[in-house]
């Protein structure tokens, strides 16, 4: 399944119910279903507000597909902003604690909700983040699938 | 009246492209995607139902009918979001082309009650629920629905 969003805010929650749809179809456990879709939303506002720099004419194209046993979930933006890993990031506690900024923290978050994720390297220009949830197992395992130049979060 | 004026008033509108394997239960998903929309855009519930029960047959004729449940063939939805109205387009690969008269036609309750197969309401359906309904050829040969549902304020 593939699904094409025009780059503004709101239309992840689009993404987000069109992907649950397509979860609940594979058989992906309900409360799975829960921390897919605020790991997607995650995914999708950081390729929109980041990846695409909110840029309205851009597009997220989102894919998602079975591997092995795992719903496979790619959010690709066009790049405007190629993402740069930081070498330490913050903590919550360090957060909360006012050493930096309460945002950016997407894609701690994310790994949190998810089986696996991380950015993977593609042909076309643009960031694209993988998401992997078990289809049939409420505990976190792990997806056995290789992803390629896969980089975890 | 110059060149700016006439783009000044041009319908903003947002588009959102689904594709889906030729599979049946796919269309749930169309449902889900294309209902998270209407909500979004300040449909009544009534017409979610409506615009769920159309996109739903539409879905599934491109999938039984127009690419005769070949998997590996995709339907593509186009969801159109204007200020006034929400357009969807459903566009099959065309394996098997529809006959223009079944486009047109209703079918006669005691006529269907005496088949086997109950089906075959999909079109007057879709033509009952939705405010505008065209049937044309889609732009790679195969069958495509036009659906228009207007907003009411």
């Amino acid at each position: 399944m593939e699904l094409i969003l025009p780059n503004e805010l709101g239309y992840e929650l689009i993404a987000r119910d069109a992907v649950a749809a397509f979860a609940w179809r594979l058989g992906v456990p309900i409360d799975r279903i829960d921390d897919l879709k605020t790991a997607l939303c995650e995914a999708c506002i950081n390729a929109i507000e980041h990846g695409n720099s909110l840029k309205p004419d851009l597009h997220v194209e989102i894919l998602c597909r079975v591997e092995d046993e795992c719903l496979v979930i790619e959010v690709c933006d066009e790049g405007v902003r190629p993402f740069a890993p930081k070498a330490e990031p913050l903590s919550i506690v360090e957060k909360l604690a006012g050493m930096g900024s309460l945002r950016g923290m997407g894609l701690m978050l994310i790994s949190q909700l998810c089986d696996e994720s991380g950015f993977v390297s593609r042909d076309d220009v643009g960031n694209c983040f993988r998401l992997a949830f078990q289809r049939h197992r409420a505990a976190s395992l792990g997806c056995s699938s290789n992803p390629g130049s896969h980089v975890s979060v | 009246m110059d060149k700016h004026d006439d783009t000044s008033r041009e319908p903003v509108e947002k588009i959102i492209e689904l594709r889906l394997p030729s599979k049946l239960g796919y269309e749930r998903v169309a449902m889900d995607t294309a209902s998270s929309l209407a909500r979004r855009m300040g449909f009544h519930d009534d017409r979610v139902e409506s615009l769920k029960t159309a996109v739903s047959e539409a879905v599934t004729n491109a999938i039984e009918h127009g690419n005769q449940q070949d998997s590996a063939m995709k339907v593509v939805v186009l969801l159109t979001a204007r200020d006034d109205e929400l357009i969807i387009s459903v566009a099959d690969q065309g394996r098997k082309i529809l006959d223009q008269d079944d486009t047109t036609s209703s079918p006669h309750i005691a006529d269907v009650l005496e088949k086997f197969d109950k089906g075959g309401w999909g079109i007057w359906l879709i033509r009952e629920l939705m405010d505008e309904v065209e049937f044309t050829t889609a732009p790679s040969g195969g069958n495509q629905v036009r659906m228009v549902i207007h907003l009411e304020q």
